[in-house]
C-alpha cells in the first residue's frame, strides 16, 4: 500500500565521500567550439579604435570562450577552464575583467584578454551561482546571486589581490585555479585589511568578506544592478522581485506581480524602470518610483528567460522556452516576432545593431535586430498587441501557429559541436557507447580518452544491444555528461577494482600474463605530463624516493593503510601504455581537489609538475609516483573443481582453489591436465612431475604458466569445463562464469571432463 | 447486552432498515482497533456486498487453507445472516487469524487502527492475487475449469494485467507525482496507487485545507536536488502530488501521532480537523471535481499514542450509529462534529477522528 508523505520517508543525508575524487573529462577534437548549452554571453566594449571586438561565451561545458569577432567570421582566441560545472553567468567589467559564475559554487575572475588565467576564486557561495550583475559606470561592483537565495556584492578592487597587475600570465594561471599553493603572494603584503599573517592565495576569502543582500527564503535566478551601481534586482523563486541598495545589501522593497519564478531583469540605466521576464510567460514593466507594475506584456506562450533592451529602454527584446525572440516596445505594447529558434533561448546580447543569441544548443548565433531603429521592424508588419495571457495564447491556438518570423537565417553564426546527452558504460569497463544532440552513436575507449568508432546516426539500443559482451569486470567508474562531454569519476578504492591480462590489451613487451590494473594505467596515462615536469623541477630524486614533497602526511599514512604494490620492474612501470595515451592534440582535463585547494579543472598537459597533495588527492599522487594502491577488495575468486558425473578423469586436488578473477578458463583447463590422473594414467605426467603433491586445500592456480611446449601437450587430452551444465568458452573469465552462468552467491562450482578424443 | 440490542431497535421503530443487522463486537482485550475498522467496512456497503458475494462462490471447497480473506468473509456473512437484527458477535476467529499472521498484532497491546486498516487491505489484495495466479496456472494446466470460474472468486479479476481485484476496485486511487526542474522547466509525472491518503494537520483546519497542502508544492533543493534528464544535472525542482484517479471509497488517515524529535516518542496531537460531511475533491488532475459522502470513521479516544480506545460512527440508511466493541447505539448526525478535535490543547474532549471512509458519490449513483 502506498503510504502518502509517511514520516519514515526523510531522505538519508548525503554521506561525505572519505577521499576527493578525480575526475577527467575527454575533451573534443575541437578545443575551439563548446560542446555544450551555452548559458551567458558578454560582449567586450570596443572603446579603442582599431581594436578587436571579443565575444565572451559561457557554456554548460564548464569554459568560457573568446571570440575575436570579424567581418568574414568569429575565431576562438582564448578557452577560459577552471570552473568544474556549468558555467551560468558571466559579464565584463572595466579593464576587461571577466567576471564568471557556476553550478560549482564559485565566482571567477579572469582577465579576459589573456590566454585564459583565472586571477581569482571566490569561495562565498555555498550552493550553485546563477546570475552575475555588473555597474556599466562602477566597474567595480559586481554582484552574484544564487541557489539558496544567497545574494553577495563584490568589491572587486578589495576582494582581488593586485597579482592580475604584475606577475606574468602563465604564472598566475597556474596560481589561481589550482589555488596558488606554489605562490609565495600573500594578500598580507598589499591588502590593508587582512589579517597580519600570510595567508596563501586559496585561503584569501577570509581576508575579504562581500556585502551580503540577505533576505531571499528560496533561491535567485535573476538579477541586475543600474549603471551606477546604486540599484540591485534580483528575482526567483518566491515569486516577487526584490530591490537592494547594493552598497549595503538593505532591503528597499519588494515587487508582487508574477506567478511563477522570476527568470530574467533587466534596469534602465537611471534604475528608474524595471523589466522582468517569469516562467508565468510574463514579460511585467515596473515603475520603482512608484513601486508599481506599470504594464505587463503577454508576448509568449511559454517562460521568458532573457530580457535585452535597446539602449534608451524604449523596447525589449525577449526569448525563452517557446524558442521564440519577440520585439515589443514598451509604450504602445506593440510585439513582433524577430525570429524563432530550435532551442530554448537562455540569453541575449546587443551587438552594434544586431543580438546574439544563447540558447541549449552549443552554437551562437547573431540575428538582425535593428537594434538603434526598432521601429523599422514594426514597418515590415506582422506585428501584434501584448495583450494579457490568455489573450497571447488563443492567439496562437486559434490562429494554429505563431506569427511568421521577420528573420529567417542568423546574420553569424559561432558553431559548437554537439554534446553527448545519453550514455551507457559496456560490460568491458574500457568502452562506453554515447548519443549525442546530432543523434550521432559513438564508441569512447575510455582508458585512453578517444573515439574508437562512429557509427553515425543510428539507434543508440540497438547498438547498445549489439555490443553486449558476456564479460564481467568491476564497476571501476562511474561516468556523467552534464558538461555535454563524457566526465570519468575515479573514486578511491573501488577504482583500483579492475585488472586486465596484458595479453588481451595488446600491450607489446609486457610479458602476456602480467596483470594491469585499469585504474593505475590510466591515472599514469593522465599524469604523464605532470610527472616528466615534476621531475624536471624537483630532480628524479623525489620521484624515486617516492617522497612526496611536503608529504610526510602521505608516506604516514600509507604505512599504516596501504598495500604496498610494488612492481617487479619499477623501471618500466612508469612507461604508459599504448592503451592509456591521451592524445596530445586533443588532451583531457582532469577535475579534482586537494587537501586545500577547492575543486579545480585543467588540461593534462597544463599541469606544471607544482601542484602536489595540497592540489590532488593523496591516493592519486601515492599511486602514480609511488606505485602504491589502497587496500581494496580481494580480486581472487574461490572455486571448486569437481569431476562430471559420471567422468572417469580425477585430479588430485579437490579442497577449494583460488585464482585471480580475470583468470580464463583456457588456463582452468592447462591445470586439470597438468594435474589430471587417469584411469589410464598417461606416463609423461609422472615423469614430468609438473603438479607438486603438495597443492592441496586453497592452492593457487598458477596463472603465469610455462609457454613452452612440453613433450606431453603435444598428446594432451582434451578437457572442456562445465557450470550449471553449460559448456564453457575457455575465452571466458573466472569472474564471468561466476556473473553470468553460476549467478550465486556461494562459491563457484565448476565440472571437468574429458573430450572423447578424435 | 441484548437489552442494548432492543434499545436500538426500539429507537428505530418501524424505520429499521431491511435487511440490515447492526451488532457489536466482543473486544477480547485491546482489539478496539480491530472492531472500530471492522464497524467501518462492514458498514462500506460495497465492500460488504463484494466480500459477501466472494464468500458465496469460495465456501465450497472445505479443504481450502484459512485465511484471513476468509474469516473476513465469514464474519460478515455471519452477521449479515444473524435472526436479531441486533446483538453483539464475537469475531474470534478472525482476530485469532489476524494474531496468527502478524506478530505485530499479537499481543494485547494498544494497537494502530491504520495500521491494522493498511495491513488487512494488502493481506486481502495478496490473497486474492495469489488464487488469481494459482487459477490461471489451473487454467493453463487443464482449459476445461475455465468456465468453472468459482476457482477465483470474482472472474473479472483474471484478464487484467497488472490485476485489479475488487479490493482495488473499491479502494485504490493513483496519484500523480509532477516533478518540474526549474532549469529547462521540463515536468515529469509518476503514478503512484494508493488505498488511503495519510494527511498531515494543523490546529483548526479542515480536511479542504489538509488536501490542499497534501497537494502543495515541495522543491526539492539545496542537498536533495533533482536529476534532470534533460540537463544531464542536478537541478532544483518543483515536486507536487495530485490525485489522478480518485477512489471509489476515499480513506483518509489523519497523522495525529506525530513523533516528537525533542520529546523522542510519538504524541497526539488533538487538533480540531474539520472533516465535512460531503468532501468535494480538487486537487485532481482533471478538473472535474470528485464529490464524496462521509459514511464511517474511525475516532481514537484518549490523550496519547499507546493507550485509549477505538470506536466508530457510521451511517447506514441515512441513520448514524456509533458502535464501541459490544455496544451499538444510533446518534444524531450533528454529533458526528464533537468528534473533530479540540481547538485547545488540554481539553477534556479526548474523542477525535482518526481514519475518514468517503465514499464518492458519483459511484453510488451509477
Amino acid at each position: 500500500m502506498h503510504r502518502v508523505a509517511s514520516a519514515g520517508n526523510t531522505s538519508t543525508s548525503v554521506r561525505a565521500r572519505k577521499e576527493k575524487r578525480l575526475t577527467y573529462v575527454l575533451n573534443d577534437a575541437h578545443d575551439t567550439k563548446h560542446c555544450a548549452g551555452v548559458n551567458c554571453l558578454a560582449l567586450s566594449n570596443s572603446s579603442s579604435p582599431g581594436g578587436s571586438e571579443y565575444l565572451f561565451t559561457g557554456s554548460r561545458d564548464g569554459t568560457l570562450k573568446r571570440w575575436a569577432l570579424a567581418e568574414d567570421g568569429a575565431t576562438c582566441c582564448a578557452t577560459f577552464e577552471s570552473h568544474v560545472d556549468w558555467v551560468n553567468d558571466a559579464v565584463l567589467t572595466g579593464n576587461n575583467t571577466l567576471v564568471s559564475c557556476s553550478s560549482d559554487t564559485t565566482v571567477k575572475v579572469w582577465n579576459g584578454l589573456s590566454e585564459g588565467s583565472c586571477t581569482r576564486t571566490l569561495r562565498q557561495h555555498s550552493d550553485y551561482v546563477t546570475c552575475l550583475a555588473s555597474a556599466e559606470k562602477n566597474s567595480n561592483v559586481v554582484a552574484s546571486a544564487g541557489l539558496g537565495g544567497e545574494v553577495y556584492i563584490w568589491d572587486l578592487e578589495s576582494a582581488l589581490s593586485p597579482t592580475s597587475k604584475s606577475s606574468d600570465a602563465t604564472e598566475e594561471n597556474c596560481s589561481n585555479g589550482v589555488s596558488g599553493a606554489g605562490s609565495s603572494l600573500s594578500i598580507t603584503s598589499i591588502h590593508p585589511n587582512s589579517s597580519s599573517n600570510t595567508i596563501s592565495l586559496h585561503t584569501q576569502s577570509q581576508g575579504y568578506i562581500p556585502v551580503s543582500a540577505k533576505g531571499h527564503k528560496e533561491s535567485v535566478y535573476a538579477l541586475a544592478m543600474n549603471d551606477s551601481g546604486s540599484l540591485l534586482v534580483s528575482g526567483g523563486t518566491e515569486k516577487v522581485v526584490r530591490v537592494w541598495d547594493p552598497r549595503t545589501g538593505s532591503k528597499t522593497m519588494k515587487l508582487k506581480g508574477h506567478t511563477d519564478n522570476i527568470r530574467a531583469l533587466l534596469l534602465d540605466s537611471t534604475g528608474r524602470f524595471c523589466l522582468s521576464g517569469s516562467s508565468d510567460s510574463m514579460i511585467r514593466l515596473w515603475d520603482l518610483g512608484q513601486q508599481r507594475c506599470v504594464h505587463s506584456y503577454a508576448v509568449h506562450t511559454d517562460s521568458v528567460w532573457a530580457l535585452a533592451s535597446t539602449p534608451t529602454f524604449s523596447h525589449v527584446y525577449s526569448g525563452g522556452r517557446d524558442l521564440s525572440l519577440y520585439l515589443t516596445d514598451l509604450a504602445v505594447r506593440e510585439s513582433v516576432l524577430l525570429c524563432t529558434k530550435d532551442h530554448p533561448i537562455l540569453q541575449l546580447a546587443l551587438h552594434g545593431d544586431g543580438m546574439w543569441v544563447a540558447t541549449t544548443d552549443s552554437s551562437v548565433h547573431k540575428w538582425p535586430a535593428e537594434v538603434h531603429n526598432p521601429q523599422k521592424v514594426f514597418e515590415r508588419g506582422g506585428s501584434f498587441l501584448a495583450g494579457n495571457l490568455s489573450f497571447s495564447r488563443a492567439r496562437v491556438s486559434l490562429e494554429g501557429s505563431t506569427p511568421v518570423p521577420i528573420f529567417k537565417e542568423p546574420s553569424f553564426s559561432i558553431y559548437g559541436t554537439p554534446g553527448i546527452v545519453q550514455h551507457v558504460i559496456l560490460n568491458n569497463r574500457r568502452h562506453v557507447l554515447t548519443k549525442d544532440t546530432a543523434d550521432t552513436v559513438k564508441l569512447w575507449e575510455i582508458t585512453r580518452g578517444a573515439v574508437t568508432q562512429n557509427y553515425g546516426e543510428v539507434s543508440f539500443d540497438k547498438k547498445k544491444e549489439e555490443l553486449f559482451e558476456m564479460v564481467s569486470i568491476p564497476a571501476w567508474f562511474t561516468v556523467d555528461t552534464r558538461l555535454g562531454c563524457l566526465a570519468v569519476h575515479l573514486d578511491t578504492p573501488q577504482c583500483f577494482s579492475a585488472e586486465m591480462y596484458s595479453a588481451d590489451l595488446n600491450i607489446p613487451g609486457k610479458p602476456e600474463d602480467d596483470k594491469v590494473n585499469l585504474a593505475r594505467e590510466t591515472l599514469k596515462g593522465l599524469l604523464v605530463h605532470w610527472l616528466i615536469k615534476r621531475r624536471q623541477k624537483f630532480g628524479s630524486q623525489s620521484s624515486i624516493s617516492g617522497e612526496v614533497p611536503s608529504g610526510k602526511d602521505v608516506s604516514t599514512r600509507v604505512l599504516t593503510t596501504s598495500r604496498v604494490e610494488v612492481d617487479g620492474n619499477a623501471h618500466n612501470d612508469s612507461v604508459v601504455f599504448p592503451p592509456f595515451e591521451f592524445s596530445p592534440a586533443s588532451p583531457p582535463s582532469i577535475m579534482t581537489e586537494g587537501s586545500q585547494s577547492g575543486p579545480w579543472r585543467k588540461k593534462i598537459t597544463d599541469l606544471d609538475g607544482t601542484e602536489d597533495e595540497k592540489d590532488m588527492p593523496w591516493w592519486v599522487i601515492d599511486c602514480v609516483m609511488n606505485n602504491r594502491l589502497p587496500p581494496r577488495e580481494n580480486t581472487k575468486c574461490s572455486f571448486y573443481l569437481h569431476p562430471c558425473e559420471g567422468s572417469t578423469v580425477q585430479i588430485l586436488t579437490q579442497g577449494k582453489l583460488s585464482a585471480p578473477r580475470i583468470l580464463r578458463i583456457h588456463k582452468v583447463i592447462n591445470y586439470i591436465v597438468e594435474k589430471l590422473v587417469l584411469v589410464k594414467p598417461l606416463d609423461s605426467v609422472n615423469s614430468d612431475g609438473t603438479f607438486a603433491p603438495g597443492m592441496h586445500g586453497a592452492t593457487g592456480v598458477d596463472d603465469s604458466s610455462q609457454t613452452g611446449p612440453k613433450p606431453w601437450q603435444k598428446h594432451k587430452p582434451s578437457i572442456e569445463i562445465l557450470c550449471n551444465n553449460q559448456v564453457l568458452s575457455p575465452e571466458m573469465s573466472l569472474a564471468t562464469v561466476r556473473a553470468y552462468i553460476w549467478k550465486k552467491p556461494e562459491d563457484l562450482v565448476l565440472n571437468y571432463r574429458l573430450l572423447p578424443s578424435k | 447486552m441484548g437489552a442494548t440490542g432492543s434499545k436500538l431497535e426500539k429507537a428505530l421503530g418501524d424505520q429499521f432498515p431491511e435487511g440490515e443487522r447492526y451488532f457489536g463486537l466482543e473486544n477480547f482485550g485491546n482489539t478496539c482497533y480491530c472492531n472500530s475498522v471492522l464497524q467501518a467496512l462492514y458498514f462500506c456497503v460495497p465492500f460488504r456486498e463484494q466480500l459477501l458475494e466472494y464468500y458465496a462462490n469460495n465456501k465450497s471447497p472445505p479443504e481450502a487453507e484459512e485465511n484471513l480473506l476468509t474469516c473476513l468473509a465469514e464474519l460478515f456473512s455471519q452477521i449479515s445472516s444473524q435472526k436479531k437484527k441486533t446483538g453483539v458477535i464475537a469475531p474470534r476467529r478472525f482476530v485469532q487469524r489476524v494474531r496468527k499472521q502478524n506478530e505485530l498484532f499479537r499481543g494485547y497491546m494498544h494497537q494502530d487502527a491504520h495500521e491494522f486498516l493498511n495491513f488487512l487491505l494488502n493481506e486481502l489484495v495478496d490473497i486474492l492475487e495469489k488464487e488469481s495466479h494459482a487459477a490461471k496456472s489451473l487454467a493453463a494446466s487443464s482449459p476445461k475449469k475455465v468456465s468453472n470460474g468459482t476457482c477465483n472468486g470474482h472472474a473479472n479479476g483474471v484478464k487484467k494485467e497488472p490485476l485489479v481485484t475488487w479490493v482495488h476496485k473499491n479502494f485504490q486511487g493513483i496519484l500523480t507525482n509532477e516533478t518540474r526542474c526549474l532549469r529547462c522547466e521540463t515536468v515529469t509525472a509518476r503514478d503512484e496507487t494508493f488505498f488511503d491518503l495519510s494527511l498531515d494537520i494543523e490546529q483548526n483546519s479542515s480536511i479542504t485545507s489538509c488536501l490542499k497542502n497534501f497537494s502543495s508544492t515541495e522543491t526539492l533543493n539545496a542537498e536533495d536536488k533533482f536529476f534532470c534528464d534533460k540537463c544531464c544535472s542536478l537541478q532544483e525542482a518543483q515536486k507536487r502530488m495530485k490525485i489522478k484517479k480518485p477512489p471509489h471509497i476515499l480513506v483518509i488517515h489523519l497523522k495525529r501521532f506525530k513523533y516528537m524529535e525533542q520529546l523522542g516518542r510519538y504524541k497526539k496531537l488533538s487538533y480540531r480537523v474539520v472533516f465535512p460531511l460531503e468532501l468535494k475533491l480538487s486537487n485532481t488532475t482533471e478538473n472535474t471535481d470528485s464529490e464524496y459522502s462521509l459514511f464511517a470513521v474511525v475516532v481514537h479516544v484518549g490523550s496519547g499514542p499507546n493507550h485509549g480506545h477505538y470506536v466508530s460512527l457510521v451511517k447506514s440508511h441515512n441513520h448514524w450509529l456509533f458502535f464501541d466493541d459490544e455496544n451499538a447505539e444510533i446518534i444524531d448526525e450533528s454529533a458526528v462534529q464533537t468528534f473533530f478535535g479540540s481547538a485547545q490543547e488540554y481539553s477534556s474532549n479526548t474523542d477525535h477522528g482518526y481514519i475518514l471512509f468517503y465514499e464518492s458519490l458519483a459511484a453510488s449513483k451509477s
